[in-house]
């Protein structure tokens, strides 16, 4: 049976309602228009020929890698939703005679689709919006039309966009091929091995050391290598946090699982423990954010009591860079958030009708979720906050950590991601009754 | 007075009709079969009892301690809480929480009425030693079989001391080997104790060795069984097992944790077994 014949019935609309189907379109419509915005603006530095231009490009290239790898792996979530939203019309398709070949391609292609729209829609997004792109001031001048992205390149972004979102996809249904309760059959949960901790906990302490000998030497040297130098320690900092950020998950959860006294608190640190990698993958952009706002603070700070002169507008575009970069994270982070949500809703779906059946009230199984997620997050955002402290100390100084502009800056952060993650908890919320008390035909 | 009672139970879905028109009455101590062609409405009719979807038309007469209910009348919130604390599930395929480990599974049930998590994890243990689990207590569930994971479920569906079990296809997954013993632990584990079971077969083994047996076609009760009386099925009672309830209480006393005092729950061992046609 061709593919074709069956594509009407795999199109057909599901019981999951249109959210499903918009969510990963939006989702990639999202990654393509920051893409194209922060890709645009780094750009514009590289047409520059003043002598600041270099130390502008670096730090364009480390904002846009801030970027890119969290909203790779949110295409990468977008797409594994697209692909697994309909899997429960595989064994339907399959009876029908269709190979599994078939249905692969069917989901794939269905999956690259909604990405290649949504990338259209993103790219036309990001060109509507770089008016407004252009009107930031870098360098005490409006970036200018030089923010608008060339259309081969606005061609090349879409087109990488979606094959990402067709390999993610294909990936992605191998694994329920596989083992049709995918994650779920699992055996033993993974574990992070302890070298990886050893040499993370070795990395931190070296960047602390060096940055606590920089603030003597650092005033030797010319500002371009001072901010490579901290870009680099930050980086590290940064990179460290990601490997560590899973273990202290489990670390958590493990001891949370013992302690649990309550059905909801039990089932959360379990779902932790299972795989502390994909809780650390829908708070780890938080944590990095607040890794991020924390250097923020201080340097706002420190730039309200350093006087005026030529490295003020240096320090002001560095502030416009990560006021940009936050933003950008916080949008990547609520879309993940609901993504993955509603894959594992989905993806459990079966299970939440049986638990259902037994009389477990839909109201725990999303307070469980609710935890499963808030309780990783509280932590890691609290290490992170710490770990950029302590950093930032040896450079500047125990003071302007407790400046009230620090302060206000860091609390904001914090405060606005944990409730952008809390939305992203709230409006999958409706897609967990819907699937928890769906009446289906088969038992 | 019986366990759970049906009058005129009428479903539809679109054009559909899922019941069309059902009765039934089931005795405590029952264990009733439901048999019947794919689409004939066992399901639905099953669902129908236990509370999970409300019929069109028709009420569900369930007794408990506090006098008789209409299933059918309760609000979605009172029917889930008491399919949580009267009656147990077991479904095809275990339906158990893939995180936890296979006792967490069966205690979660008497956590999620009340009980606390130190003497769940015990009870849960009994019970999953006396199905023959000992020893498996901290698998997780990607490590059982399948008529382990059944097991599992089973002890679930009983830990609470719910007075009826509803049962759909326990075994429709299982080789008829590993079938026989599912439904040797599932019979030992409900009207083995005096509870109740409403189980939906394809399986003419598994349906003969409950006490009735009942058939639906389109939607009707086609035969409502030997014994459709009222009278409970002959129950002979191994020494060692608790007895049934007497006649006029037919319910069994609810978990301690919301409720009046349960019987001691013994632990059944193999040879307690329990079948009524063996
Ligand atoms: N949620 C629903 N929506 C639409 N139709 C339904 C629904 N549930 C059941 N039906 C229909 O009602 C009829 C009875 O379904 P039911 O599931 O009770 O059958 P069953 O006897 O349990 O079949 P099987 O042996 O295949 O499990 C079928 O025609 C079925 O398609
Ligand atoms: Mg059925």
């Amino acid at each position: 049976m061709s593919a074709l014949r069956l594509a009407p019935l795999m199109l057909r609309p599901s019981t999951q309602g249109a959210a499903v189907l918009a969510l990963p379109m939006i989702a990639f419509g999202i990654v393509t228009w920051l893409l194209g915005i922060v890709v645009g603006g780094a750009r514009a530095f590289f047409t520059w020929t003043t002598p600041d231009a270099a130390l502008y490009q670096l730090l364009a290239v480390v904002a846009l890698a801030l970027l890119a790898v969290p909203l790779v792996s949110l295409g990468g979530s977008a797409a594994r939703l697209s692909a697994r939203r309909r899997d429960d019309r595989l064994a339907a398709l399959r009876l029908l005679g269709a190979t599994s070949g078939t249905v692969l391609a069917l989901a794939v292609a269905e999956a690259t689709a909604l990405a290649l729209v949504g990338a259209i829609l993103g790219v036309a997004g990001a060109a509507a919006t770089s008016p407004l792109i252009g009107l930031i001031p870098f360098a005490g001048e409006p970036l200018g039309a030089s923010a608008l992205l060339p259309a081969t390149w606005s061609i090349g972004l879409a087109a990488a966009v979606t094959l990402l979102a067709a390999s993610s996809a294909l990936l992605s249904m191998r694994r329920v091929m596989v083992t049709p309760l995918g994650v779920a059959r699992r055996e033993t949960p993974a574990r992070v091995h302890w070298i990886v901790i050893v040499l993370a906990v070795a990395a931190m302490a070296i960047v602390a050391g060096a940055f606590s000998s920089f603030a003597s030497i650092g005033a030797a040297l010319g500002v371009v290598a001072m901010v490579a130098v901290l870009g680099v320690g930050f980086g590290i900092a940064m990179l460290v946090l990601n490997l560590l950020g899973p273990w202290l998950l489990g670390v958590q959860a493990r001891i949370q699982a013992r302690r649990a006294s309550s059905p909801v608190r039990l089932i959360a640190a379990r779902t932790v423990l299972e795989s502390p990698k994909a809780a650390w993958r829908q708070v780890g952009g938080v944590a990095l954010v607040t890794f991020v706002g924390v250097i923020a603070g201080v340097g706002s700070a420190l730039l309200g009591s350093a006087d005026a002169g030529g490295e003020m507008t240096l320090a002001a575009d560095i502030r416009t860079g990560l006021i940009i970069t936050i933003v950008g994270s916080f949008l990547t982070v609520a879309c993940t958030v609901g993504l993955q949500q509603a894959a594992s809703i989905l993806d459990g779906r079966a299970l939440s009708r049986a638990l259902h059946h037994g009389g477990m009230d839909v109201s725990t199984m999303d307070a469980a979720r609710r935890w499963a997620v808030l309780s990783p997050l509280l932590l890691v955002v609290a290490v992170s906050a710490i770990a950029a402290s302590v950093l930032v100390v040896p450079l500047l100084g125990m003071a302007l950590l407790f400046e009230p502009v620090t302060v206000l800056i860091t609390a904001g952060v914090v405060v606005t991601g944990v409730v952008i993650v809390g939305v992203g908890l709230l409006v999958t919320r409706p897609l967990l009754r819907r699937v928890a008390t769906a009446h289906v035909a088969t038992a | 007075m019986q366990a759970i009672s049906a009058r005129g139970l009428r479903k539809t879905y679109g054009p559909t009709t899922a019941l069309a028109g059902v009765d039934i009455d089931i005795a405590p101590g029952e264990a009733v079969a439901i048999m019947g062609a794919s689409g004939s409405g066992k399901t639905t009719l099953l669902h129908a009892l236990a509370g999970i979807v409300t019929p069109d038309v028709g009420a569900v007469h369930l007794a408990t301690p506090m006098g008789v209910v209409d299933v059918a009348r309760l609000s979605d919130a009172e029917r889930t809480r008491l399919r949580r604390e009267r009656f147990g599930f077991v479904f095809q395929e275990g339906m158990l929480v893939p995180e936890l480990t296979a006792v967490e599974n069966v205690a979660l049930a008497l956590m999620l009425v009340g009980a606390p998590r130190a003497s769940a994890i015990q009870e849960a243990a009994m019970w999953l030693g006396s199905l023959g689990l000992a020893g498996m207590e901290d698998r997780r569930i990607g490590q059982l079989s399948g008529g382990q994971a059944q097991r599992v479920a089973i002890a679930r569906a009983q830990v609470t001391g719910a007075s009826i079990v509803f049962a759909d296809e326990p075994t429709g997954a299982l080789d008829s080997v590993t079938s026989a013993e599912v439904m040797s632990a599932l019979l030992s584990a409900t009207v083995g104790r005096g509870r109740t079971l409403v189980l939906v077969t394809h399986d003419e083994q598994v349906a003969a060795r409950c006490s009735r047996v009942v058939r639906m076609r389109d939607g009707l009760l086609v035969d409502a069984g030997a014994g459709a009386a009222g009278a409970p099925a002959a129950s002979p009672q191994p020494a060692g097992t608790l007895a049934p309830p007497a006649p006029g209480t037919a319910v069994a006393a609810p978990h301690p944790a919301y409720g009046t005092p349960a019987a001691p729950r013994v632990p059944l061992t193999t040879e307690q077994q329990w079948q009524v046609r063996a």
